[in-house]
């Protein structure tokens, strides 16, 4: 009996001498994204290159492919409702990640800005457009820009070129209607699609001053830049100059027209060069424009999108650490292929295989200004309401000036509804 | 008999009421309690812990919350236009439901009820859409409705009806009832075997019977076969009521709930409101709303069925 007591001891003693002291010390940082299977390919290489050098910190990759913006907040929501949140988050700039800082879920990380000189990575305006109440609570991932993407062969058979004002736009669409092929193309059953050239309207009707403030909702829908506006969406549907009955039709299934040659264009951002790619489609077919907007300075849409940290974080020094890796200049020069369209200045991507992505490097590292999206500048309640609104205009339901109205009303009873 | 000390006639009831102790009257609570842990933890307690939210004004991630009693349900029934649309258009769906798929159900199992080659296959085809998950049917049959490359369209313009293709799911007007055919396709089968199930329980003889009275199909159908399934109405049309005002799935995978917030039902904006709106409180009120609506339908269901 002696005897056995003393082999056990021995033996648990001999084990616990075994066990590699890393495994006590070693942090895991619980990372959160919307990365699918082509992307995990491309980030494998940077998650493990992060562990071989920070051999005390393990990096799980939990992901909700595929949804956009439609379902993984909703997941993002569970988890910090629950009380057990990933550690790091992708997220959407603007009023997407508003309701997890109001709540206190994101934690604000000017503290890291400095450590870190996180300010000298990016151009100013993508770290302005993530400050929230005078915090930063985002660090850049990518700097999305949006132009109208159009087929270049079928611009060349007409003899069209890029448009320089918004007459030029309208005799673009004139002529192709001539043709029988439709000008653009849109998938409206989330809203955001559509909303982009209705967008691109209030920019060049209401001009960058208006248009911010009506982003910010410190002015009125109900104004004559706004019904010109809708007027000129209900002119596009009524003109035929977009591929009919869309309201429905999902924004991936709405780029079909255009890989078929039957419509020209479609607004897109940045990340349309790897959809081409994926949908097998011929790059030197396919280019862009930015908006033609009739205003000094001329803006173009574009949008940051983020890695956020959450408040729950035991491991917010570890985040913070692994953000600034996975931002900085040699790591995304090292993996090319996990961060296209990346806000980090100065990494330009290879313009022999991804030269779309190459002009846009240029145009978002400029100093051109931007303006931002509805469904970023709003709530997402808001934003249904907006697009409410716009399928109506788009259906004959709402005439431009009701149209006005109406939102402006509405506006202002969500306003009512849902102080700051 | 002195206090305390049992006779030999009381023996034998001792000895039982000892038994029962020794065996254990606790031992099917026992048998009760591994399911009555889940029942109570992963439905009750949720159950009442989204009553007690919908009383109150959260977004479902701060850790305050705003009590507003009743708020929350007026809202649902005076103030929220989508709410009152998405109420109609569950009302709609449900008069839908309780007509076409249980009367194409029945006309399937009427079909069906006999043994000629054939009928196995039949009930089959007509039941497996009932198999499939409904966001798996959603998705087929908005492909199927793409305005552009969609197999209705499409088949329309083939047989020259190609005016009347148009947007199906786009359009403000036919966007519900064509989302309401989807449902009709995947709902039929259930109906039909429920019926069919039902005709097998009449008894024959009440057919050679009015037979012989001189009663013609259509007599017999109306004052046997009706009358013989009413158990099976009960079920049939409970079970319609029920799935159609908990519909979800397709209308969150089909419509979005557009254009235009049209196809809205109470699920779906139940949905929006919890967890893309964050007004969690308000969401658990129209849950509720949801939930006592299908109980006033559900509790006499089931206790005629315990009846049974």
């Amino acid at each position: 009996m002696r005897k056995t007591l003393a082999i056990c001891s021995l033996a648990i003693a001999a084990a616990i001498a075994a066990a590699p002291a890393e495994a006590v010390d070693k942090t895991t940082l619980r990372f959160f994204t919307i990365f699918d299977a082509p992307a995990m390919e491309s980030w494998q290489p940077v998650i493990d290159a992060f562990k071989a050098a920070n051999p005390d910190i393990d990096v799980k990759v939990e992901t909700v492919a595929g949804s956009g913006a439609a379902v993984y907040p909703d997941v993002l929501r569970t988890s910090m409702a629950s009380g057990d949140p990933a550690d790091l988050f992708f997220m959407w700039g603007g009023e997407i990640a508003g309701p997890f800082i109001r709540a206190g879920q994101v934690r604000p990380v000017d503290d890291y800005y400095g450590r870190y000189k996180w300010k000298d990575r990016f151009a100013s305006w993508i770290v302005a457009r993530l400050q929230k109440d005078g915090k930063a609570y985002g660090v850049p991932y990518h700097a999305r820009g949006m132009a109208f993407w159009y087929r270049k062969d079928i611009f060349d058979k007409y003899g069209l070129s890029d448009p320089k004002s918004y007459a030029d736009l309208e005799a673009i669409c004139t002529k192709l209607k001539g043709a029988n092929i439709y000008c653009a193309t849109f998938g409206g059953k989330f809203g955001w699609h559509p909303m982009r050239l209705l967008d691109y309207f209030f920019e060049t009707k209401c001009g960058p001053e208006v248009h911010d403030k009506i982003f910010s909702l410190t002015a009125s829908f109900d104004q004559q830049c706004v019904v010109d506006a809708y007027a000129l969406l209900k002119k596009w549907v009524d003109e035929k100059w977009l591929v009919p009955d869309f309201l429905n039709v999902s924004p991936d299934d709405s780029r079909m027209p255009m890989y078929q040659g039957n419509a020209a264009m479609i607004i897109e951002g940045g990340w349309m060069e790897d959809v081409l790619k994926a949908n097998d489609q011929d790059l030197k077919l396919y280019d862009f424009f930015l908006p033609p907007t009739d205003h000094q300075p001329q803006r173009y849409p574009a949008f940051p999108e983020q890695w956020m940290i959450t408040a729950a974080s035991k491991h917010p020094d570890q985040a913070a650490k692994f953000i600034d890796f996975i931002t900085a200049k040699d790591t995304q020069v090292k993996y090319p292929a996990a961060f296209s369209g990346t806000a980090t200045a100065d990494v330009k991507p290879d313009c022999a295989t991804s030269p779309h992505d190459c002009k846009w490097a240029e145009i978002l590292s400029s100093d051109r200004q931007t303006y931002g999206l509805s469904d970023q500048a709003y709530t997402k309640e808001l934003a249904d309401i907006f697009f409410e609104i716009q399928d109506g205009v788009i259906a004959g339901k709402y005439a431009p000036a009701d149209a006005a109205k109406t939102m402006q009303a509405k506006a202002e009873a969500w306003k009512a509804a849902n102080p700051r | 008999m002195a206090r305390g000390l049992v006779t030999e006639a009381e023996l034998p009831a001792v000895r039982a009421k000892t038994s029962r102790w020794q065996h254990g009257w606790f031992v099917p609570y026992l048998f009760l309690a591994p399911a009555l842990f889940f029942y109570v933890g992963f439905l009750v307690y949720p159950m009442l812990s989204s009553l007690w939210i919908s009383f109150f004004d959260w977004d479902g991630l701060s850790p305050t919350k705003t009590f507003v009693g009743l708020d929350n349900y007026l809202k649902l029934f005076f103030n929220d236009e989508v709410a009152r649309r998405a109420l109609w258009n569950n009302v709609l769906w449900t008069i839908a439901s309780l007509i076409v798929p249980t009367g194409l159900g029945l006309s399937f199992a009427l079909a069906l009820n006999r043994n000629v080659p054939g009928t196995t296959a039949f009930r089959a085809v007509f039941y497996s859409p009932a198999v499939l998950p409904l966001v798996a049917v959603g998705l087929i049959w908005s492909w199927m409705y793409n305005p552009q490359f969609g197999a209705v369209n499409v088949f329309l313009k083939e047989i020259g009806l190609g005016a009347i293709a148009r947007g199906w799911l786009s359009d403000f007007n036919t966007a519900l009832p064509a989302a309401f055919l989807t449902s009709v396709w995947a709902n039929a089968g259930l109906p039909m075997v429920l019926y069919l199930a039902g005709l097998q329980s009449i008894n024959r003889e009440f057919y050679d019977a009015a037979k012989i009275d001189g009663a013609g199909p259509l007599q017999a159908f109306r004052h046997i076969t009706l009358p013989g399934l009413s158990e099976t109405h009960v079920i049939v049309l409970s079970l319609a009521v029920i799935q159609a005002f908990k519909v979800f799935d397709l209308i969150y995978v089909m419509t979005y709930g557009g254009p235009g917030q049209s196809t809205q039902v109470l699920g779906t904006w139940m949905y929006f409101q919890s967890f893309q709106y964050y007004h969690a409180g308000y969401g658990a009120a129209i849950a509720w709303v949801i939930a006592a609506i299908v109980l006033v339908i559900a509790v006499p269901y089931i206790r005629r069925m315990s009846r049974s």
